[in-house]
């Protein structure tokens, strides 16, 4: 057993031998920040003052830097000694720590699913009990394998606002628990989901936008992309959606609708491998920012996808000008070693 | 009839004290809607209060006394001291015009835990403005050349520089107290606390002095008790949804003049009076100002009907240049200020290039031919050489040079018989909307028109213990510090460019 001292709160939390800390203070009633709890995202980054920690998170929500400098992950920490962690960053107010965890669970059923590419599966849920789900666009659900005890992250689509629904946009991998389920899986079918949890959303701001899209990370920029079109923000968005060939690129119709409501919205498919037939921007989407965007100091930007296609824009947006603090990021990055679904950070 | 102990200690909690001993009249009245209750975080009574201050005073003060033996001015950068000869002056009179702005919303409002909030803040706005004065005293005892620091409360009422802070700073108690508070507590102190009490001694320390860092951080501590005034009393007015538009536009009108002001002077005074600039200001502004105020505190606020002002796209812009520009406007009116102005050379040149990418062409000629000027034996003053003095704007009183000279956004129109100029679009927003609040202004060229330089000098006492050398200097280390007599031979006469 290991004490676990959280400052700036003065508490402290008994880890048992291989629990992590996430799950520890959970348990014993307090809140810290969370999202995909299996090292994914970072949501749950701690900074460790004091002890010894053993962390199995992934390398791309934390760096090697961040891990130098003290952080770690709650969710995927454990300790090995008493330890001392520092939870300001996640400007948790006192009565928010002493809370406890406050994610609702609901059930729900699968209202449909769709085929939007031959990898990518769009899955509709009706929310039942609850009826109703209050979120903020960018944010995720933790959705419970049925016939397992596994769950698996994925933003929500839709726009908050269509708050008795939530809309799912799944990449479907060989050997994936959910890929499997959902290769079954048929309208009417049970789905527990937790949340909504994440960090992400659109901030306010006088910055002009750019949103890049890889793969199914299109699913919270679609979200905060509707959000902000209800709201008739009057900021300028230029949305650009890579995929490796056109047939993977999908609900480029609602893409184009969002962003013709606004004067000020730009979409800007890009595909790596082009046919004949394309006449849109080519290459990777790093390409396309470089090709059509210049100075992009004045922006924010907002990126979800691939931890690769990730981490080349944060570095690509920040040299053409984008303040490193006004890069919003959410990797899609794939759950577990060896049975891999998908899921947000 | 007897209390207990705990019902005297519930009912002083309990802030709904009625009125009996003090008139409950509005003293000014308000166009706001405001509820018996406030939404303050604080809820400490001064009582409680004004223990931690004093303990904060002792301790400033204690520092200065070692200041004194530490020689603490003798390893300051002579830059950092000069161009503090106009910005401590503009804190000393923002602390005062703050003073009684909480005087004012004491008496305009009824709601008691408000009233208990701004009390506390005039306490704490005295203790800045004695704490700031004590700093003053001791820069005019040990710094190296004094002169400046003993006229600077006169200077900025009389000076085109000092009147850019003064015509910022009477907004804090002219008008709707509601409106004040916006100014003061949520533009001011929430938005540009950092930049103004923290950024200010970081720069002043990085540049070798520490009194000034002493004094303002203890003067920094007292701004959380300020901005909870700000959000407590607009948390209050926001619960009545009549007040939302008025909320909306006393926070356009004043984020728009605030940023005028504020970034000008401010900006000048952490790069052009300091040799070592911890971080440029423009990337301080979007941190404090674009991210901690617009993207995190307004964002908790917009759910209650406050809007982002509409020109902070504009104000984002223009923060890249304005200070340079009034920087180099300071510069070339030298003889009207009370400092001597720190000349900048080519390694300023390339930190400024370095981070306002094309800062060389648009200012670096200006400040190489300042510097060919600065000696009086070169015979000429920049003044000479422009082909005419930039009008002052009506409402924020900068140089209508604004935000760049080479793309100034000048506005002149006639207002009751009257010509005025205007910097730009924002200032002729504010003017048209507030036209009794600035239209009676008298600008400074116009009170000297005709009139020759050597005489306005004179006339405004910018002139040495001796009576001949100018207090303003070109610059600093000078062979030979400029006299009136080598103002008078060159014949220079003040033209208001708005008559001529």
């Amino acid at each position: 057993m290991s004490q676990v001292r959280v400052t700036p709160f003065g508490r402290t939390i008994e880890c048992a031998e291989g629990e992590p800390i996430l799950s520890a203070a959970l348990s014993q009633g307090y809140f810290l920040r969370y999202g995909c709890k299996h090292g994914g995202c970072g949501t749950c980054k701690v900074l460790v003052t004091d002890g010894d920690l053993e962390d199995s998170g992934s390398s791309f929500a934390l760096t090697r830097a961040d891990r130098s400098a003290g952080w770690a992950l709650a969710c995927s920490s454990r300790p090995l000694s008493d330890c001392v962690i520092d939870i300001s960053p996640m400007g948790l107010t006192e009565d928010e720590f002493l809370a406890g965890d406050q994610v609702e669970t609901f059930e729900t059923v699968i209202e449909s699913i769709a085929d939007l590419t031959p990898t990518i599966r769009g899955v509709t849920l009706r929310l039942v009990n609850p009826p109703q789900m209050r979120f903020t666009a960018g944010q995720f659900v933790n959705v419970e394998v049925p016939g397992t005890d596994n769950v698996r992250a994925f933003s929500m689509a839709n726009a908050p606002s269509a708050n008795s629904e939530i809309e799912l946009i799944v990449r479907l991998f060989p050997g994936g628990q959910f890929s499997e389920y959902l290769k079954h899986a048929s309208k009417g079918q049970l789905v527990r989901v937790s949340g909504p949890v994440g960090s992400l959303k659109m901030r306010l701001s006088y910055r002009k936008i750019l949103m890049v899209a890889g793969g199914s990370g299109m699913a919270p920029l679609l979200s905060m992309l509707a959000a902000l079109t209800q709201k008739k923000d009057r900021r300028p968005v230029t949305v650009i959606f890579g995929a490796r060939t056109c047939e993977e690129l999908y609900y480029i119709d609602r893409l184009k609708g969002l962003c013709d409501l606004s004067a000020q919205a730009e979409f800007v498919p890009v595909v790596e491998e082009a046919g004949h037939a394309w006449n849109g921007e080519t290459g990777r989407v790093t390409d396309a920012i470089a090709r059509r965007m210049g100075n992009l100091r004045g922006y924010d930007a907002y990126v979800c996808g691939p931890p690769p296609m990730v981490e080349a824009v944060r570095e690509l947006v920040v040299r053409l000008g984008v303040r490193e603090a006004n890069v919003y990021f959410d990797a899609f990055v794939p759950t577990g070693a060896v049975e891999p679904s998908l899921t947000t950070g | 009839m007897s209390f207990t102990l705990e019902q005297i200690h519930d009912k002083t909690k309990s802030y709904d004290w009625p009125f009996t001993v003090g008139d409950s009249r509005p003293k000014h009245p308000t166009k706001y809607i405001i509820p018996p209750k406030g939404k303050d975080p604080f809820r400490m009574l001064v009582r409680d209060y004004m223990k931690m201050e004093a303990e904060k005073d002792d301790r400033t003060h204690g520092f200065l006394d070692a200041a004194i033996r530490m020689r603490t001015t003798e390893k300051a950068d002579p830059r950092l001291m000069e161009v503090m000869k106009l910005t401590l002056p503009d804190f000393t009179n923002a602390e005062f015009q703050a003073v009684s702005a909480a005087g004012g919303i004491i008496a305009s409002v009824q709601n008691q835990e408000i009233r208990q909030g701004y009390q506390a803040q005039m306490m704490d706005e005295i203790r800045h403005t004695q704490l700031e004065t004590a700093l003053r005293h001791y820069y005019v005892k040990h710094w190296e050349d004094p002169a400046g620091y003993d006229i600077g409360q006169k200077a900025l009422y009389e000076l085109p520089a000092g009147l850019v802070g003064v015509s910022a700073f009477l907004h804090f108690n002219t008008g709707d107290p509601i409106d004040c508070v916006m100014h003061l507590n949520v533009v001011l102190e929430t938005a540009y606390t950092n930049i103004l009490v923290v950024a200010v001694p970081q720069v002043a320390v990085a540049n070798g002095e520490s009194a000034l860092a002493s004094t303002f951080l203890s003067i920094q501590s007292d701004e959380a008790r300020h901005m909870a005034n700000g959000y407590g009393t607009l948390m209050a007015v926001l619960q009545d949804e009549n007040n939302i538009p008025d909320c909306n536009r006393a926070l356009e009108r004043y984020f728009w003049i605030n940023h005028r002001q504020l970034d000008a002077l401010v900006g000048h005074q952490a790069e052009y009076g300091a040799t070592i600039r911890p971080w440029c200001y423009r990337d301080q502004w979007e941190e404090w100002v674009g991210d901690d105020f617009v993207s995190s505190y307004m964002e908790r606020l917009t759910d209650f009907g406050l809007q982002v002002p509409e020109r902070v796209p504009k104000v984002a812009e223009d923060v890249t240049w304005l200070h340079h520009t009034t920087a180099m406007a300071l510069a070339a009116i030298w003889p009207l200020n009370f400092w001597r102005t720190p000349i900048q050379g080519p390694k300023d040149f390339q930190w400024f290039e370095a981070n306002y990418p094309g800062w060389y062409d648009i200012y670096g000629k200006f400040w190489e031919a300042h510097a060919q000027m600065a000696e009086p034996g070169s015979g000429q003053i920049m003044m000479q050489q422009l082909p005419s003095l930039p009008p002052l704007c009506q409402v924020c009183q900068l140089p209508c040079i604004m935000p760049r000279p080479d793309k100034p956004e000048t506005r002149i129109f006639d207002y009751h018989g009257a010509r005025i100029a205007v910097c730009s679009e924002g200032c002729e927003w504010v003017f048209r909307n507030w036209p009794a609040a600035y239209g009676g202004r008298k600008q400074f060229w116009s009170l000297y028109h005709g009139w020759d330089l050597a005489d306005v000098i004179t006339k405004l006492g910018l002139l040495r213990e001796d009576g001949r050398t100018l207090v303003a200097q070109p610059g600093i280390g000078l062979k030979r510090m400029w006299t009136i007599d080598d103002i008078r031979r060159l014949n220079y006469e003040v033209k208001d460019p708005l008559q001529s």
